[in-house]
């Protein structure tokens, strides 16, 4: 958590435009930052400008969807942003990262903290892993987001292999209360599954994450044989 | 109650239209359970799938008479799971049971919940 004194500020510069594993590269960059606990960050659009491509983007051509100048800034200690700069470096390709000194005068006021645990940058998983099942219930909330929701941006933030979700039709758990999905009733609080694979160092070293958010529910670990793990590099040409 | 540790978990898997005592199988199954006070059972609705009857199943959303493939997954404690296992074997006429082993990382519900 940040304190007052010394600090270091970061500022990122991206295209609006640019992705990240088909997601926005701004939102992607926010979420990571958001699930490793940083204290705040703002980004802020501009309104023009260029960068190594020397390309002017501005907002005055006739164009709704120009490639404007994102700024993503966010201040933090030395040893934090030290351990967040390398998957930043990764993830926003040919853009700028400038890391400024900086002197915190006041803290902003800080909620409930998330645990924060140094994860390793994924990498292809062979053999032996870790398949982890979540049992929450579909109404279940953390932070005003459905937890099932707020836990997959976590695990993709936290570089965690892969996760899926599985509503469920009826069910019960620690609470005793069933879970039902009642066809004429829309206010339904069905059970949800999270089925996550990865290795068993990178799900123990998520579980303090995990553990913060999920206040009632059940996550139990079983032996997988990993026999194929593989996407697309090129992305889009599944479909030749 | 609590389970902690190594647990085991059990699936069986069935029909969407199979039924015990005139009401859905994996409802009443889900009422065994809690009679039995096992931890907790989840039931998941698969969207196509075929079993020992080799009959793919395979729900129709026009029509009323959908067959979909159910799992019903249930975690607890080695013996609690060898308690339900004579009784599931007798309600489960056409279907697959299976166990597995599982750690148990958190069960927790909002009554333990930590401040």
């Amino acid at each position: 958590m940040l304190t007052a004194g010394p600090a270091k500020k970061v500022i990122l510069y991206v295209g609006e435009d640019h992705k990240y594993h088909g997601q926005s590269l701004y939102s992607a960059i926010l979420n990571f930052l958001f699930y490793r606990g940083i204290s705040g960050a703002s980004v802020i659009r501009g309104i023009a400008g260029f960068g190594a491509d020397h390309h002017l983007h501005t907002t005055r051509i006739e164009r709704l969807t120009e490639n404007l100048p994102i700024k993503i800034e966010f201040v933090e200690s030395a040893e934090k942003v030290e351990e967040l700069l390398p998957k930043l470096y990764e993830m926003v390709g040919t853009g700028l990262i400038e890391v400024q000194d900086t002197t915190v005068v006041k803290p902003s006021q800080a909620s409930a903290q998330v645990s924060q645990v140094p994860v390793a940058p994924a990498k292809k998983i062979e053999g032996k892993a870790k398949l982890m099942r979540i049992f929450v219930g579909e109404n279940d909330k953390w932070r005003d987001m459905p937890l099932h929701r707020a836990l997959i941006e976590s695990m993709r933030a936290n570089d965690i292999a892969g996760v899926t979700v599985y509503q469920g039709i009826v069910g019960y758990g620690a609470n005793r209360r069933i879970h039902k999905d009642t066809k004429l009733n829309l206010s339904h609080d069905r059970p949800m599954m999270l089925s996550v694979i990865d290795t068993e160092e990178k799900l123990r070293a998520y579980f303090p994450i995990l553990d913060s958010m999920v206040q009632q529910g059940l996550v139990v670990l079983s032996d997988v044989d990993i026999i194929k793990y593989s996407h697309n590099i090129a992305g889009e040409q599944r479909g030749r | 109650m609590k389970i902690e540790g190594s647990a085991k978990m059990l699936r069986v898997h069935f029909g969407e239209d199979d039924k015990w005592n005139d009401k859905p199988l994996y409802r009443a199954i889900v009422e065994k359970c809690r009679e039995l006070d096992i931890a907790g059972a989840t039931v998941f609705r698969g969207i196509e799938g075929y079993g020992a009857s080799t009959l793919i199943r395979r729900p129709h959303h026009l029509s009323f008479s959908h067959d979909a493939p159910v799992m019903v997954t249930v975690i607890d404690s080695d013996d609690k799971i060898q308690k339900l296992l004579p009784i599931l074997d007798q309600m489960v006429a056409e279907g697959l049971i299976a166990i597995s082993d599982v750690e148990v990382i958190k069960y927790s519900h909002q009554d333990g919940m930590r401040s």
